[in-house]
């Protein structure tokens, strides 16, 4: 993976095709971890700096979903109220007035109910694993238990993908 | 908190078929029972695991979470699940639907 100033230009990951329905993902109540569907990489990119900057969270990944979908990764270790009101922060302001049947909107009011956030680790349908394709500031503390969590159900898939023959 | 993995989404499975019958009350009430029966019939549901353990539990717990499809929101240790699956889901299987994270 290269980083240059933030952006990563190649990623490699899984590239077979996921044949089981299931979703596989990460949860947990104190990495700050935002959805953005149907948001291009600059919006995402400033609004996840912006928040980062607004509540002191150190830096953030931006991993790509699939075409205009990205999730968000920040590095400090807030708790789940911090959590959830950083979310509900960000959501009051890329919204504004207009609430209704938007896709971060009903993310928040999901993670609200778990209270646990949780972001998708395995392929769905015809989308692919999410990947990093961004970077910026620390890494250290959340972003690097979420990175290494996400290789260990990275490495479950590729286990399952091998022995499929299990499941046909 | 530990990290957890979470396997979540629409499956299909045979739940247990209720029947309803009514009773007549000694205040002169038709009261509505409802009793299990042996049949059972297919329905779609949505649910999700969220499993926490060591790495080989939890490849182990996600591969028998193919079998046994969870009854509504199951929080466990892959430890526990893998050794009564059953008492956490029923059997069926996963299907192709649109869910939330």
């Amino acid at each position: 993976m290269n980083i240059l100033k933030g952006t990563v230009w190649k990623a490699s990951g899984l590239k077979e095709k996921w044949n089981h329905n299931s979703i596989l993902g990460i949860t947990d109540t104190e990495t700050v971890k935002l959805d953005f569907d149907n948001t291009p990489l600059k919006t995402v990119k400033y609004w996840a700096s912006r928040t980062c900057r607004w509540f002191k969270l150190g830096g953030f990944i931006v991993l790509k979903s699939s075409e205009n979908h990205y999730h968000v990764v920040f590095d400090s270790r807030v708790s789940w109220s911090e959590n959830v009101s950083i979310m509900a922060w960000v959501c009051l302001l890329f919204y504004g007035k207009i609430l209704a049947k938007l896709p971060l909107l009903r993310y928040f009011i999901m993670q609200c109910i778990k209270q646990s956030s949780t972001l998708r680790v395995s392929p769905k349908k015809d989308k692919l694993c999410p990947r990093v394709v961004f970077c910026n500031g620390k890494q250290e503390k959340q972003i690097h238990e979420f990175l290494s969590f996400r290789k260990l159900i990275k490495d479950i898939i590729r286990k399952m993908l091998k022995e499929k023959c299990l499941f046909d | 908190m530990s990290k957890k993995i979470a396997v979540y989404g629409s499956y299909e499975a045979k739940f247990p078929a209720k029947q309803r019958f009514w009773k007549k009350r000694k205040d002169g009430i038709r009261q509505r029972y409802w009793k299990k029966t042996k049949r059972t019939k297919k329905a779609v549901e949505s649910g999700r695991y969220e499993f926490h353990g060591k790495g080989r539990e939890l490849y182990k717990a996600v591969i028998k979470a193919h079998r046994y499809m969870p009854k509504g929101f199951v929080d466990v240790s892959a430890e526990k699940f893998l050794e009564h699956p059953e008492r956490y889901g029923l059997e069926g299987e996963w299907i192709e639907r649109e869910v939330e994270s």
